[in-house]
């Protein structure tokens, strides 16, 4: 399996280079995470929006380029993450609402 | 610090076995032997009967502490059990019999028989199969232990933290509640995960997703809700062990905490699990009810349909258990209505198994009966639901006996029954040899009759207003015949069940050769090979042509399926020790948290991480066997 993948990423560039800059994204995002909880430069009101953000966006490159949510015969994946989004987002709902 | 000690040498010991501290010779002995052989498998018909004996002693050990309770509830005033004492035996049988008896039988069913029906010589992850029994066993010893050391919860199944805190239940009792159902669940979670990888995976050509069994339909739908599920309660147990070991507080109110948070995150957990183990009791009765009644189950789409739909909704009613926190009239009507509607797609059911048997050639076996008796039984127990999933009428019945009554007859009517019907018709898979009948019978009547006698009184009791979860009560209040005939009822359900045991040493020791087609009607792929099965189910990978893929080629006149691929060597996953190591080391961490002593849990997670490290650089490629042709010499 791990020989395939690698043959995979050897023969498109394209792909190594799609992992290296996410991976790079990641690194920042987690930066700039750390530094809107430390710096006193944020208002205090915007860290947890922000941090949500971040949150967000990072899982979105996550499952795309890591998990290869983009590649063809992922429809199982698919319904099994959105599901579980549905189930969490329903829960949190129910729990903050009542 | 004595307990450290003890724990220590333990550890001291089997790191001694392992690392080879004893001659080679010793070893050999080991790894030769039939004890070895089994703690190390990874084969998951082993690990399927292995789950189904795990789970039979824990049903066994709630079915006492039941026992005792209607024992003290047999007349007013008694003094047998009280207090406390019931406390613990009530809280006990209800988290044994769902987490430590109903889930491992069910997982046992899984394991034997899932991967045969889709024409599979193993499960995905084998390891992990292993890992999960391990878990999962490790975790109901632990819980069970708190009866020598310090006194079993006390709490309730449902553990609320209003009963639950360091505060209102002093002593280790929770503690042993917390740790070790995280433990188990763990097990359980992975063992979720592994079913929903093999189901989707390693179908046999042709085996498409319409054409699979509905106990398979069902183990898979059961193990997607497992997967979403499970992580509710995981994050209520650490947060009540937060709460109960490091003085946090996200429970408890008089600082700033909330107990309905509990109340919420172990019901939204708390009602699929309900699920969980009614489904695959589904899949056995449509898969028995069509085989005794030699037809096609009757609106097969819709019997896949209405299992997906329960699933979904599954996830949308949990409120149901909390109509009188005071959540508001709009939450309440909007979880009823929910509620309610789960009963449509279980009414599909209902009707699709009648219309299964209706003009079939029924055939009264032992599996049969168990199907027949659950059906009028289980659609009581969905009836009281639909009653107390209305608010106004639940603010009568909610915390009196009526809601014990209720879910007795969906989970004993409906699981148990349904694991007995699917033990009954697949133990000659499983082990070679046909239960016998007579006693079967004698089992399924005696159990039937006793379970009625004890749980129909007890909508009476709730509606003159016994409450639940109380140890006794007073004379002249009209609440005495019905108790005692409650605990009357009793008797024949243990009964049945001795019967049960005796039917199986009876087996075991001189019971009938059973055939691969072991009933002689088998419609599915599990009877296409030899009972037991050999350690690679399929010496070929069959050729699945359509639903029932067995009874199609029977149709067509072919005596077996037609093999899928040439005979080949077979590749077989190697026996391994880390799953019981590292089940261990759990074990050892959750004691030592419960005992507050930190570095014997660092210990038992140290253990955790080495078992990690050995599994990661373990380059064991397996093995391969030859199989038998089962054309010329194999067996059958
Ligand atoms: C038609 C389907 C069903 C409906 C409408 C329904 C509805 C309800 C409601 C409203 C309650 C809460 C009662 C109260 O506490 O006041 C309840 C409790 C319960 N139900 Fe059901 N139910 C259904 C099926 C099932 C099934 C299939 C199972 C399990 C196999 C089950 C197991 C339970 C359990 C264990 C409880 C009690 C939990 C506790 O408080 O300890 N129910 N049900
Ligand atoms: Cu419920």
């Amino acid at each position: 399996m791990a020989k395939e993948n690698n043959q995979a990423i050897s023969q498109k560039p394209a792909g190594a280079m799609k992992h290296i800059l996410s991976f790079v994204f990641m690194i920042a995002f987690t930066a700039a995470a750390f530094f809107v909880v430390i710096s006193d430069k944020v208002p205090s009101g915007w860290v947890v929006p922000l941090l949500l953000i971040f949150a967000v966006i990072q899982v979105i490159l996550q499952l795309f380029t890591f998990m290869h949510l983009d590649q063809k015969g992922s429809a199982f994946y698919t319904i099994f993450i959105v599901f579980g989004i549905f189930v969490a987002v329903i829960s949190a709902v129910g729990i903050l609402l009542m | 610090m004595g307990t450290l000690i003890v724990i220590l040498v333990l550890v001291l010991f089997l790191a001694a076995i392992f690392t080879g501290g004893y001659n080679k010779q010793f070893q050999e002995r080991v790894r030769k032997s039939r004890t070895w052989d089994w703690l190390t498998t990874v084969d998951h018909k082993k690990i399927g009967i292995l789950y189904l004996m795990a789970g039979l002693v824990f049903f066994i050990i709630g079915g006492i502490e039941a026992t005792f309770m209607r024992l003290q509830l047999f007349v007013p005033g008694n003094d047998l059990f009280v207090g406390r004492t019931f406390n613990e035996l009530l809280t006990m049988h209800g988290t044994t019999m769902i987490f430590l008896a109903a889930m491992p039988m069910i997982f046992a069913l899984m394991n034997a028989v899932v991967p045969l029906q889709i024409g599979a010589r193993d499960v995905a992850f084998p390891f992990v199969n292993a890992l999960g029994f391990w878990l999962f066993f490790s975790g109901g010893l632990l819980l069970n232990l708190s009866w020598i050391f310090g006194g079993a919860p006390d709490a309730g199944w449902t553990s609320y933290t209003g009963l639950a805190l360091n505060q209102y239940s002093p002593g280790p009792g929770v503690d042993f509640y917390v740790l070790g159902l995280q433990i188990a669940g763990i097990g359980t979670l992975i063992g979720g995960l592994n079913f929903l990888v093999t189901v989707i995976n390693l179908r046999a050509p042709g085996m498409t997703f319409l054409r699979l069994p509905l106990f398979t339909w069902t183990a898979f739908v059961t193990s997607g809700l497992i997967l979403f599920a499970f992580p509710a309660l995981t994050v209520a147990l650490l947060m009540l062990m937060f709460d109960r070991l490091f003085g946090a507080n996200f429970f408890d109110y008089t600082m700033g905490g909330s107990t309905v948070i509990w109340e919420h995150l172990f019901w939204i957990f708390g009602h699929p699990e309900v699920y969980i183990v009614i489904l695959p009791a589904f899949g056995v009765m449509s898969d028995v009810i069509s085989t005794f009644s030699k037809k096609r189950l009757f609106g097969y789409n819709s019997m896949v349909f209405a299992t997906v739909l329960i699933g979904f909704l599954g996830f949308m009613v949990w409120v149901h258990h909390m109509f009188t926190v005071g959540l508001g009239p709009i939450s309440n009507s909007v979880f009823a209505v929910a509620t309610m509607a789960i009963a449509v797609p279980t009414g599909i059911k209902v009707f699709n198994w009648l219309f299964t048997m209706w003009g079939g050639e029924i055939q009264f076996k032992t599996p049969m009966l168990w199907a027949v008796g659950f059906i009028p039984t289980f659609v009581m127990g969905g009836m009281t639901g639909v009653m107390l999933a209305l608010p106004p009428a639940d603010f009568q019945y909610q915390d009196s006996y009526f809601v014990v009554a209720h879910f007795h007859y969906v989970l004993v009517g409906g699981t148990v029954f349904g694991l007995f019907a699917g033990i009954y018709y697949w133990w000659p898979k499983m082990f070679g040899k046909l239960l016998n009948e007579t006693l079967g019978k004698w089992h399924f009547w005696t159990f039937l009759i006793g379970f009625h006698l004890t749980f129909f009184p007890q909508h009476f009791l709730g509606l003159f207003g016994m409450p639940r979860r109380v140890f006794t009560y007073q004379t002249n209040v009209g609440l005495e015949k019905l108790n005692e005939l409650s605990s009357i009822g009793v008797a024949g359900m243990v009964i049945g069940t001795i019967l049960f045991l005796i039917n199986i040493i009876y087996t075991l020791r001189k019971g009938k050769k059973a055939k691969a087609d072991a009933w002689e009607l088998g419609r599915t792929l599990e009877w296409s090979i030899p009972s037991p099965p050999p350690e690679y189910n399929f010496a070929q990978t069959p050729l699945v042509r359509g639903f029932d893929a067995l009874w199609v080629e029977k149709e067509a006149g072919n005596k077996s399926m037609t093999p899928a691929e040439p005979l080949g060597s077979i590749h077989m996953p190697s026996p391994s020790y880390i799953p019981i190591l590292m089940s261990l080391g759990f074990f050892v961490a959750g004691f030592g948290f419960i005992v507050r002593g930190i570095p014997a849990a660092a210990i038992g997670l140290i253990i955790v991480v080495v078992s990690l490290f050995l599994r990661s650089f373990d380059y064991d490629k397996g093995y391969h066997v030859e199989p038998e042709d089962p054309e010329k010499g194999g067996k059958e």
